[in-house]
């Protein structure tokens, strides 16, 4: 466990315990546009999502990897006027195509947010709920699945006394913690992480990058940072977005140490962003 | 520094006034409470709860009034908090931003601000009147529709106040609408939609004018909804102008106890809301 991560030789270190891309892509981005109804948001974007790796994607603000996340699990249908065009293949099935079912597609494309979203119930009922709306278990089994995820998400031991107890009363981290067991629970193939540390205090930061290293062995996750020694720390690939546009993408410690792109280096070095 | 001592001469005057007034209505609201309580209380025998409604010194009570205005408040609660429920949830979950919702919501303004007079003239005409008599039923409905507004609107406000990210949180595990909408965002408004109800429950127990031409009221026992049924603030209205000392006594009473409920109900709401918080 680290906890002074904000350091340059943290990332290097981190950067060598990052496993490299195998050939196989979970998600494949084709030709992808999309747009806030005139606001042309992202900019014919192309990459491969490896399976059972962790892809960051980093940025400034307003550069649209926040906006492709929502692509990945079709939350922009939620919002008439946003649309996609292009394609997204998800184990080769267009995810943007007409047929898929949003709550099928969301079932196996989980996501967690940037803030703690606890429903106002149970620490129980929030992973019951995710659970009963795909799968009826019995009630062993929900226990079961119950205490699954809460140990997949190492958030077991601080909650096993107080399943029944309300949500709402945990602190920010394990909340957090709380929605990945929730968004696992599920038992999707791809996980979602959209800024999932920015309001977390450091502790409880190193405890989800921990986590989300322990994850990549079943899951496949895509992580949107704006902490670039996070993406270093916990990244096998990285793509860096600017405007709208993929700037570069590749493996970690390639576009960490040694990018191709100037404005990749500008903005990992903090020129701007 | 002439000018700061102007100034501190109008704050001082300006304060004057507004705490002038506060205290003016704070003073005129205690003495209706004080009023309501002297005249009421000592009215307030058992038998206003175990007798009915009698001719003067036959020692009445008000038993038949507290029934069927039990009884018309929960059958117009049954019938306008589902519509209320409904129509607030479809404002702030489906129609949002579209011109229906634009439209119902203003209509629902307009209903809100109604007098209740014409509420009770417009049940008389779409059912007194077409079904042959005054009704315990009607009354009901005129309350409903008194109940609906309010709830609606209550409704819509404390859906807005849950956060956007609940819902996606939820829609991001693959629930469909109507789950994100019945499991997590109703169950998250729960306490502020009750605080709604009750105060639509307050509103409408005090209302004469919309019964006046629908349940009328009723001298006698009667349960039957489809007969016209007695009502604290008709037996009020009632008794509060006749020459009998005893009946405006009764009348007394029955006001303390519209308004002892009334006040609970608000307070109770005002927990709900707190606890929401």
């Amino acid at each position: 466990m680290n906890f002074a991560p904000d350091t340059p030789l943290d990332i290097a270190t981190a950067v060598n315990r990052a496993t490299p891309p195998s050939g196989q892509p979970k998600l494949k981005v084709d030709k992808l546009n999309f747009y806030y109804g005139d606001n042309h948001a992202l900019k014919n974007i192309n990459f491969d999502i490896p399976e059972k790796r962790v892809t960051a994607m980093i940025g400034p603000s307003g550069c649209g990897k926040s906006t492709l996340l929502r692509v990945f699990n079709r939350m922009y249908q939620l919002y008439p006027g946003q649309r996609a065009e292009g394609s997204i293949l998800f184990d080769g099935v267009d995810l943007l195509g007409k047929g898929l079912d949003s709550t099928v597609v969301r079932s196996r494309i989980g996501m967690v947010f940037q803030k703690p979203t606890p429903f106002p119930m149970s620490i129980y009922d929030n992973i019951a709920f995710g659970v009963k709306l795909h799968e009826s278990l019995s009630k062993a089994q929900m226990d079961e699945r119950v205490e699954w995820c809460l140990r997949k998400a190492a958030i077991w031991e601080e909650t096993k006394d107080r399943l029944h107890t309300s949500a709402l009363g945990m602190s920010g981290g394990q909340q957090q913690r709380l929605c990945i067991a929730r968004t696992i629970a599920v038992r999707p193939e791809v996980i979602l992480l959209d800024e999932p540390t920015s309001a977390l205090d450091p502790i409880s930061t190193s405890k989800i990058e921990d986590l989300i290293d322990e994850l990549k062995q079943d899951f496949t996750i895509v992580i949107v940072t704006h902490n670039m020694q996070q993406a270093a720390r916990c990244a096998d690939l990285t793509a860096f977005f600017y405007l709208g546009e993929l700037i570069e993408v590749g493996v970690s410690s390639d576009i960490f140490t040694n990018p191709r792109e100037p404005r990749t280096r500008d903005y990992i070095t903090g020129r701007f962003g | 520094m002439a000018s700061l001592a102007r100034r501190r001469a109008t704050d001082l005057v300006v304060k004057a006034i507004s705490t002038g007034f506060a205290a003016l209505s704070i003073v005129l609201l205690a003495w209706i409470l004080w009023t309501l309580i002297s005249r009421g209380l000592p009215a307030l025998g058992p038998q206003v709860f175990t007798n009915v409604m009698a001719p003067p010194g036959g020692n009445g009570g008000l038993l038949n009034a507290i029934v069927g205005s039990l009884l018309q408040i929960v059958v117009a609660l049954v019938i306008g908090t589902p519509i209320g429920l409904m129509c607030g949830t479809f404002l702030a979950e489906n129609g949002r931003g579209t011109r229906i919702a634009g439209t119902v919501r203003f209509i629902n303004d307009v209903l809100l601000s109604a007098p209740s007079i014409l509420i009770g003239l417009f049940v008389y005409q779409i059912l007194v009147v077409p079904f042959g008599g005054f009704s315990g039923w009607a009354g009901s409905i005129a309350l409903a529709i008194l109940i609906v507004p309010v709830v609606v609107r209550t409704t819509e406000d404390m859906l807005n106040l849950v956060p956007i990210g609940l819902r996606e949180a939820a829609f991001a595990l693959g629930a469909p609408q109507w789950k994100v909408v019945t499991l997590v965002t109703w169950r998250a408004a729960r306490a502020g939609i009750v605080t709604g109800v009750l105060l639509a429950l307050a509103r409408a127990a005090g209302e004469t004018a919309p019964l006046l031409f629908t349940s009328l009221g009723n001298n006698g026992w009667s349960l039957d909804m489809s007969r016209p049924m007695a009502s604290l603030p008709i037996a009020i209205y009632q008794y509060a102008a006749s020459p009998f000392e005893d009946w405006v006594a009764l009348a007394w009473a029955g006001a303390l106890l519209i308004t002892v409920g009334v006040l609970t109900l608000n307070i109770l709401s005002r927990l709900f809301l707190a606890k929401m918080k």
